[in-house]
Protein backbone atom coordinates (compact mmCIF):
# COMPACT_ATOMS: atom_id res chain seq x y z
CA UNK A 1 0.00 0.00 0.00
CA UNK A 2 1.66 3.18 1.31
CA UNK A 3 4.90 2.24 3.45
CA UNK A 4 7.19 -0.45 2.72
CA UNK A 5 8.86 -3.05 4.72
CA UNK A 6 12.08 -2.79 4.18
CA UNK A 7 11.96 1.14 5.73
CA UNK A 8 10.67 -0.59 9.10
CA UNK A 9 11.99 -3.54 11.78
CA UNK A 10 9.88 -5.85 14.05
CA UNK A 11 9.44 -4.37 17.41
CA UNK A 12 11.69 -6.34 19.52
CA UNK A 13 12.81 -4.48 22.59
CA UNK A 14 9.59 -2.67 23.17
CA UNK A 15 6.51 -4.29 22.85
CA UNK A 16 4.33 -4.84 19.66
CA UNK A 17 4.45 -3.78 15.99
CA UNK A 18 7.33 -1.87 14.18
CA UNK A 19 9.84 0.19 14.79
CA UNK A 20 11.43 2.58 11.33
CA UNK A 21 14.85 1.18 10.39
CA UNK A 22 15.47 3.95 7.98
CA UNK A 23 14.68 7.34 7.26
CA UNK A 24 12.01 6.89 5.27
CA UNK A 25 10.41 4.99 8.12
CA UNK A 26 10.66 7.96 10.15
CA UNK A 27 9.18 9.72 7.33
CA UNK A 28 6.61 7.86 6.89
CA UNK A 29 5.65 8.34 10.99
CA UNK A 30 5.72 11.56 10.63
CA UNK A 31 3.96 11.91 7.64
CA UNK A 32 0.99 9.32 8.57
CA UNK A 33 0.89 10.51 12.49
CA UNK A 34 1.29 14.36 12.72
CA UNK A 35 -1.93 14.88 10.20
CA UNK A 36 -3.96 12.96 13.12
CA UNK A 37 -2.99 15.89 15.10
CA UNK A 38 -3.50 18.71 12.08
CA UNK A 39 -6.84 17.41 12.17
CA UNK A 40 -7.61 18.15 15.70
CA UNK A 41 -6.26 21.94 15.15
CA UNK A 42 -8.94 22.41 11.94
CA UNK A 43 -10.51 25.69 13.03
CA UNK A 44 -13.54 25.38 10.74
CA UNK A 45 -14.66 21.45 11.40
CA UNK A 46 -17.65 20.44 12.74
CA UNK A 47 -17.04 17.85 15.95
CA UNK A 48 -18.29 14.77 13.40
CA UNK A 49 -16.44 16.46 10.31
CA UNK A 50 -13.43 16.01 12.69
CA UNK A 51 -13.78 12.42 14.17
CA UNK A 52 -14.96 11.24 11.04
CA UNK A 53 -11.74 12.29 8.98
CA UNK A 54 -9.41 11.52 11.50
CA UNK A 55 -11.36 7.97 12.03
CA UNK A 56 -10.81 6.93 8.61
CA UNK A 57 -7.32 8.13 8.70
CA UNK A 58 -6.60 6.23 11.44
CA UNK A 59 -8.06 2.90 9.81
CA UNK A 60 -5.92 3.81 6.91
CA UNK A 61 -2.67 3.95 9.11
CA UNK A 62 -4.12 1.00 10.65
CA UNK A 63 -4.82 -1.22 7.87
CA UNK A 64 -1.24 0.23 6.25
CA UNK A 65 0.58 -0.81 9.38
CA UNK A 66 -1.12 -4.46 9.56
CA UNK A 67 -0.16 -4.93 5.44
CA UNK A 68 3.65 -3.66 6.43
CA UNK A 69 3.96 -6.36 8.93
CA UNK A 70 2.53 -9.06 7.08
CA UNK A 71 5.29 -8.40 4.52
CA UNK A 72 8.01 -8.43 6.73
CA UNK A 73 9.97 -10.92 5.91
CA UNK A 74 11.86 -13.04 8.66
CA UNK A 75 14.67 -15.53 8.58
CA UNK A 76 14.22 -18.92 10.62
CA UNK A 77 16.46 -17.89 13.51
CA UNK A 78 14.25 -14.55 13.57
CA UNK A 79 10.49 -16.40 13.41
CA UNK A 80 12.65 -19.00 16.15
CA UNK A 81 13.04 -15.92 18.53
CA UNK A 82 9.95 -14.73 17.99
CA UNK A 83 7.70 -17.43 18.71
CA UNK A 84 9.91 -17.68 22.05
CA UNK A 85 9.69 -14.63 22.81
CA UNK A 86 5.64 -14.63 21.90
CA UNK A 87 4.86 -17.94 24.06
CA UNK A 88 7.01 -16.32 27.20
CA UNK A 89 4.21 -13.10 26.85
CA UNK A 90 1.67 -15.08 26.07
CA UNK A 91 2.56 -17.48 29.86
CA UNK A 92 2.79 -14.37 31.66
CA UNK A 93 -0.47 -12.66 30.44
CA UNK A 94 -2.18 -16.28 30.89
CA UNK A 95 -1.04 -16.10 34.75
CA UNK A 96 -1.69 -12.87 35.37
CA UNK A 97 -5.59 -12.96 33.89
CA UNK A 98 -5.98 -16.67 36.30
CA UNK A 99 -4.53 -14.67 39.09
CA UNK A 100 -6.79 -11.57 38.43
CA UNK A 101 -10.16 -13.64 37.60
CA UNK A 102 -8.74 -16.19 40.83
CA UNK A 103 -8.73 -12.80 42.69
CA UNK A 104 -12.42 -11.44 41.67
CA UNK A 105 -14.57 -14.35 42.22
CA UNK A 106 -12.69 -14.37 45.94
CA UNK A 107 -14.08 -10.87 46.99
CA UNK A 108 -17.23 -11.73 44.94
CA UNK A 109 -17.53 -14.61 47.14
CA UNK A 110 -17.38 -12.73 50.39
CA UNK A 111 -20.38 -10.85 49.11
CA UNK A 112 -21.72 -14.26 48.18
CA UNK A 113 -22.12 -13.11 44.72
CA UNK A 114 -21.03 -15.10 41.84
CA UNK A 115 -19.53 -12.56 38.98
CA UNK A 116 -16.58 -13.48 36.47
CA UNK A 117 -15.35 -10.63 34.76
CA UNK A 118 -16.88 -11.26 30.73
CA UNK A 119 -13.60 -9.95 29.72
CA UNK A 120 -10.87 -11.91 31.56
CA UNK A 121 -13.21 -15.24 31.13
CA UNK A 122 -12.94 -14.54 27.67
CA UNK A 123 -9.46 -13.41 26.98
CA UNK A 124 -8.66 -17.03 28.51
CA UNK A 125 -11.48 -19.41 26.82
CA UNK A 126 -10.42 -17.24 23.52
CA UNK A 127 -6.41 -18.14 23.84
CA UNK A 128 -7.86 -22.02 24.92
CA UNK A 129 -9.32 -21.64 21.43
CA UNK A 130 -7.05 -20.27 19.39
CA UNK A 131 -4.23 -22.61 20.48
CA UNK A 132 -5.98 -25.59 19.95
CA UNK A 133 -6.84 -23.83 16.33
CA UNK A 134 -2.97 -23.51 15.62
CA UNK A 135 -2.15 -27.02 16.53
CA UNK A 136 -4.83 -28.29 14.23
CA UNK A 137 -3.66 -25.94 11.80
CA UNK A 138 0.05 -26.89 12.23
CA UNK A 139 -0.74 -30.85 12.37
CA UNK A 140 -2.18 -30.87 9.66
CA UNK A 141 -0.08 -28.94 7.82
CA UNK A 142 3.47 -30.17 8.66
CA UNK B 1 27.69 -27.33 15.99
CA UNK B 2 31.15 -26.39 14.59
CA UNK B 3 31.25 -24.73 11.24
CA UNK B 4 33.73 -23.42 8.40
CA UNK B 5 31.57 -20.73 7.39
CA UNK B 6 33.76 -17.89 8.52
CA UNK B 7 36.83 -19.06 6.69
CA UNK B 8 35.15 -20.50 3.13
CA UNK B 9 33.09 -17.03 3.32
CA UNK B 10 36.46 -15.11 3.73
CA UNK B 11 38.42 -17.06 1.28
CA UNK B 12 35.52 -16.28 -1.18
CA UNK B 13 36.03 -12.29 -0.34
CA UNK B 14 32.18 -12.01 0.94
CA UNK B 15 30.74 -10.33 3.68
CA UNK B 16 28.46 -11.29 6.05
CA UNK B 17 25.82 -9.09 4.74
CA UNK B 18 26.39 -10.77 1.10
CA UNK B 19 26.31 -13.90 2.38
CA UNK B 20 23.36 -13.22 4.18
CA UNK B 21 21.50 -11.79 0.98
CA UNK B 22 22.42 -15.16 -1.40
CA UNK B 23 21.03 -17.37 1.45
CA UNK B 24 18.10 -15.78 2.32
CA UNK B 25 19.16 -14.55 6.01
CA UNK B 26 19.66 -11.74 8.28
CA UNK B 27 23.12 -10.66 8.96
CA UNK B 28 22.96 -11.22 12.18
CA UNK B 29 21.91 -14.83 11.78
CA UNK B 30 25.53 -15.41 9.62
CA UNK B 31 27.07 -13.88 12.71
CA UNK B 32 25.55 -16.52 15.00
CA UNK B 33 26.28 -19.21 12.12
CA UNK B 34 29.76 -18.38 12.33
CA UNK B 35 30.00 -18.01 16.44
CA UNK B 36 28.80 -21.86 16.80
CA UNK B 37 25.51 -20.00 18.55
CA UNK B 38 22.91 -21.33 16.14
CA UNK B 39 22.13 -24.49 14.44
CA UNK B 40 20.35 -23.96 11.26
CA UNK B 41 17.58 -25.92 9.17
CA UNK B 42 18.57 -28.57 6.91
CA UNK B 43 17.64 -25.51 3.56
CA UNK B 44 19.50 -23.06 5.17
CA UNK B 45 22.43 -25.48 5.98
CA UNK B 46 22.17 -26.67 2.27
CA UNK B 47 21.90 -23.04 0.79
CA UNK B 48 24.87 -22.19 2.73
CA UNK B 49 27.11 -25.06 1.84
CA UNK B 50 26.40 -24.19 -2.42
CA UNK B 51 26.70 -20.84 -2.13
CA UNK B 52 30.41 -21.71 -0.45
CA UNK B 53 31.35 -23.60 -3.17
CA UNK B 54 31.09 -26.85 -1.50
CA UNK B 55 28.45 -29.73 -2.80
CA UNK B 56 28.29 -31.20 0.73
CA UNK B 57 27.41 -30.20 4.14
CA UNK B 58 29.63 -32.00 6.30
CA UNK B 59 31.61 -29.40 4.50
CA UNK B 60 30.78 -26.91 5.86
CA UNK B 61 28.91 -27.83 8.76
CA UNK B 62 30.59 -30.45 11.75
CA UNK B 63 28.14 -31.93 14.32
CA UNK B 64 30.11 -32.84 17.16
Amino acid sequence: MIGKPAWFARRKYSGWGLTPATWEGWAYIILMVLPLAFFQAMPYWTPQVRLAVTGVWALLLLVDVIDIMLRLRMDEREKLHEAIAERNAAWYMVVVLAIGLGYDMMMNAATEKIYVNPFIAAALFGAVLVKAATNIYLDKKN
Amino acid sequence: MKTRILELRKAKGMTQQELADKVGASRQTINALEQGRYNPSLVLACRIARTLGKEHVEDVFDVE
